[in-house]
């Protein structure tokens, strides 16, 4: 899921707290941006530190003024190979920067109907992918390269990695049952990081903080919480809502880590890179937070309701927007379904679209 | 009959002329280079032609209309090709620059007139709506607004992702690499909120020109940096293609102004946030990936973004003073009713129209001048025109607050950090105001 899905998601959490929107109108407090912030801190842990910190067995760095895909396609076969012998080997796979605004694209791929590592290099592309006419290489035996390994390997998706800006992929190669190898896509993200444990250890760090620092507010007989618990259940279910949310994708999450050694693999129920189903999120967020507020308002005796008929609200602000979405939704994916081909067992077609995305970017995944 | 009465009543017909000249003086407000439009309508109206002395208020509304309209769709073409005046510009500037770069600069605005009208189209159609769930949500948001603008700055510190492109064997270098970005975009926006802080206590203008302030603020932040980028990076441009039609489907156009309608009706509810701050959530919670997508959005966006904030004033009963115009017109307007709000969407729909109609000639024009003129010169000519213009109305003070404002505004352009980061000027003021911690921070600074 986007950020700002996972980010406005862990407001909402917040704000199912009556305690916290209290906080806000009469206090001044700026406790529901908690909800926020930790809402997608797992993500900011991954991109701002995991992804650096990671070290790869094999590092590709391509030498643009050498070009040979079977350099590429080798180095990469290698880690697999790694990984037979030994269980795990990754790589990492780096851009090739050209000039200002000028790159090297190249692509790799896992044809897994022939235990293949297949790499193609690319054109000329500038920072927006696109690429520029005449720039391709002219020799075939150095712009593509197929190379064999011995053990069979899978992945979820047979779907090119395009290798062209910013920042390359990273691929871990994993031994599973049966001696067959499973390809994870960069396997520093969704790990430690999105897991019920960390989200737990910092919960419960704040709560030892909050305890002893944080006063019992006014009207404490009003609530059913002590205001020093309310901080880390704000922290606690803002970075579970991310969790939760993005287990509704492919990747899945490491939800019990160190106990639990790899990622789970997700619902497979939307793509974190599609419109609707982001949309949706925020959308219920949204409604979600206005209700909350309202509801939750300070004196409710006193001052009048910005909802005066919740059904109302609901049915026009939540109930029509969902069933337009869910229209388009699934329109959406029954045309996709149509130009896929019928027959089964055809060879991987890496071109094809899929429901995921290959993205290093962050703030897609 | 009585609502056709209503439209055909010819005493109306001098607001449409009203609307019709504040278009053509939109055109000429936008070719100003690098100005904000609420500064450089405040001059036109109140200081140069005295209008609020001489018109009577719905004629004046009208010519704010047309001018806010028209600016808001015919801006994207001088801003195109020659620099962002502030930052619900600088947004979709950058993209835009890449569609110059290739030549394809002409349907790149016509992609935004088309998005812009789009939300002018669902701001009229939504009005009526309006009058039901405004006052419902103003009723619920009004006591949360410093920690929804809290929300805002916090989301955009943290959905700024590293750009380091360091190869290094070093992990330690490849974090300090990626980090630089991010530290350059935190220093730039706390700096930025330092100088708000700053401005609004100890303002070095003028108390004549003291509803300028904030001018010398922007240009220094957003005009200048970008004119300079100009002056020392770009070469001509290449020659621009006037296509004979533009590649888009009923798809596209939805999403894209449904998605920049969001950006900027946010921008236009929530005070402070522009359509660049607005923009940028509506596209990451629309997940827009499509670069046709993204700048036709952004025409919806700044358009529902400038005239929506003015839309909301009219609103009637609720109050709602949003944007800087809403604060111009504030004293020539004693009551609203239904009529003035009716009035408002008509004329506005008519401004659209208009402004839209003369889009592809204007941008000829800009074309034309720019393919005779170096761009270099055209930047020159602009920074010349600028810094003069900053001095007469606001003297060396403002000069002395244009040129620190400058310093950090070339931070993110050095750095490739967003300009956004820039918005801090007025967010956290605004936000720590709201909060009602301002004293404490300005006593801390020793401001106060």
């Amino acid at each position: 899921m986007k950020g700002f899905t996972h980010f406005i998601s862990g407001i909402a959490v917040a704000s199912f707290f009556p305690q916290a929107v209290h906080m806000a109108s009469q206090e001044q407090s700026f406790i529901l941006c908690l909800g926020g912030i930790f809402g997608i801190m797992p993500d900011t842990l991954d991109f701002k530190f995991a992804k650096y910190f990671h070290k790869s067995d094999f590092e590709i760095r391509p030498d643009p003024n050498n070009l040979d895909a079977r350099v590429i396609a080798e180095t990469v076969a290698n880690a697999i190979r790694k990984a037979e012998k030994e269980g795990r080997g990754t790589v990492q796979l780096h851009t090739m920067q050209l000039g200002s605004n000028l790159w090297r694209s190249y692509t790799l791929a896992f044809d897994s109907a022939t235990s293949e590592v297949v790499v193609d290099i690319g054109p000329e592309v500038d920072t927006g992918q696109v690429p520029f006419e005449g720039t391709e290489l002219k020799d075939p035996e150095k712009a593509h390269a197929r190379v064999k390994v011995e053990s069979q390997f899978f992945q979820q998706f047979d779907k090119k990695s395009q290798i062209a800006i910013m920042t390359g992929p990273c691929f871990e190669f994993v031994k599973r049952d049966e001696g067959k190898i499973e390809i994870v896509f960069l396997p520093w993200h969704r790990t430690w990081s999105h897991s019920f444990t960390l989200g737990m250890l910092i919960a419960l760090l704040v709560g030892i903080f909050t305890f002893f620092t944080v006063p019992e507010g006014p009207n404490p007989e009003l609530y059913s919480i002590p205001r020093w618990l309310l901080y880390p259940l704000i922290i606690l279910f803002g970075s579970m809502v991310h969790i939760i949310e993005d287990s509704t994708g492919f990747m899945g999450n490491n939800l019990f880590y160190p106990f639990t050694k790899d990622r789970t693999n997700g619902l497979g129920l939307m793509s974190a890179a599609e419109a609707i189903p982001n949309f949706l999120f925020v959308w219920t967020s949204i409604i979600c937070i206005l209700y909350n507020l309202d509801r939750f308002r300070w004196a409710p005796g006193d001052t009048p309701p910005g909802i005066e008929n919740p059904a109302t609200y609901f049915f026009w602000f939540y109930a029509i927007p969902v069933a337009v979405m869910a229209y388009f939704f699934f329109k959406g994916k029954k045309a996709k379904e149509a130009k896929e081909p019928k027959e089964k067992g055809r060879p991987a077609d890496f071109d094809a679209a899929t429901s995921v995305e290959r993205e290093t970017d962050a703030s897609v995944i | 009959m009585a609502i056709l009465e209503a439209l055909l009543n010819p005493a109306y017909l001098d607001l449409f002329y009203f609307t019709a000249l504040g278009v053509l003086f939109s055109c000429l407000i936008s070719f100003l280079p690098a100005l904000h439009i609420y500064n450089v309508i405040g001059i036109f109206l109140l200081v140069i032609l005295k209008f609020e002395a001489t018109m009577a208020p719905m004629q004046l509304i009208a010519l704010c209309i047309g001018m806010i309209v028209g600016y808001s769709i015919l801006n994207t073409v001088p801003a195109t090709y020659f620099g962002p005046g502030d930052e619900s510009m600088s947004y979709y500037i950058l993209p835009s620059a890449a569609w110059v770069a290739k030549g394809r600069g002409f349907e790149s605005i016509l992609l935004t007139g088309v998005g812009a009208v789009g939300g002018i189209i669902m701001l009229a159609v939504l009005a009526p709506a309006f009058l039901w769930f405004m006052p419902g949500l103003k009723t619920i948001t009004s006591p949360h607004m410093f920690w929804i603008l809290g929300a805002v700055i916090s989301y955009m510190v943290l959905s700024e992702w590293p750009k380091g492109i360091s190869q290094s064997e070093s992990c330690w270098e490849n974090f300090l690499e990626g980090w630089k970005f991010l530290g350059v975009g935190i220093a730039t926006f706390l700096l930025s909120g330092l100088l708000g802080f700053i401005v609004m206590a100890k303002t070095l203008v003028p108390i004549e020109f003291a509803f300028q302030s904030i001018t010398p603020v922007f240009v220094g932040l957003f005009a200048i940096p970008w004119l300079i980028t100009n002056i020392i990076n770009i070469g001509q441009i290449p020659k621009q293609h006037d296509p004979e039609s533009i590649e888009l489907d009923w798809g596209l156009v939805c999403r894209g102004t449904f998605g920049g309608f969001l950006g900027g009706f946010f921008a236009a509810y929530v005070p402070i946030v522009t359509a660049g701050v607005g923009g940028l959530m509506a596209g990451h919670a629309t997940a827009q990936r499509d670069g046709r997508l993204f700048v036709m959005s952004y025409g919806t966006c700044k358009t529902v973004y400038y005239v929506g904030s003015f839309l909301l004033f009219f609103i009637p009963g609720l109050s709602l003073t949003r944007g800087g115009l809403a604060w111009i017109v504030t004293p020539v307007v004693s009551v609203l009713t239904l009529k003035e709000y009716a009035l408002f969407v008509a004329l506005m729909l008519f401004a659209a129209g208009m402004a839209y109609m003369m889009l592809a000639p204007f941008t000829r024009m800009c074309i034309w001048i720019v393919e005779k003129i170096a761009y270099f010169w055209v930047s020159v000519i602009a920074l010349i025109i600028v810094i003069p213009a900053v001095f007469v109305f606001t003297s060396w003070g403002g000069l002395a607050i244009m040129t620190v404002s400058t310093g950090i505004g070339l931070l993110p352009v050095m750095f490739q950090a967003r300009r956004m980061n820039l918005m801090g000027v007025l967010l956290l003021p605004v936000c720590i105001n709201m909060a009602g911690y301002g004293n404490d921070v300005m006593r801390f600074l020793g401001l106060i």
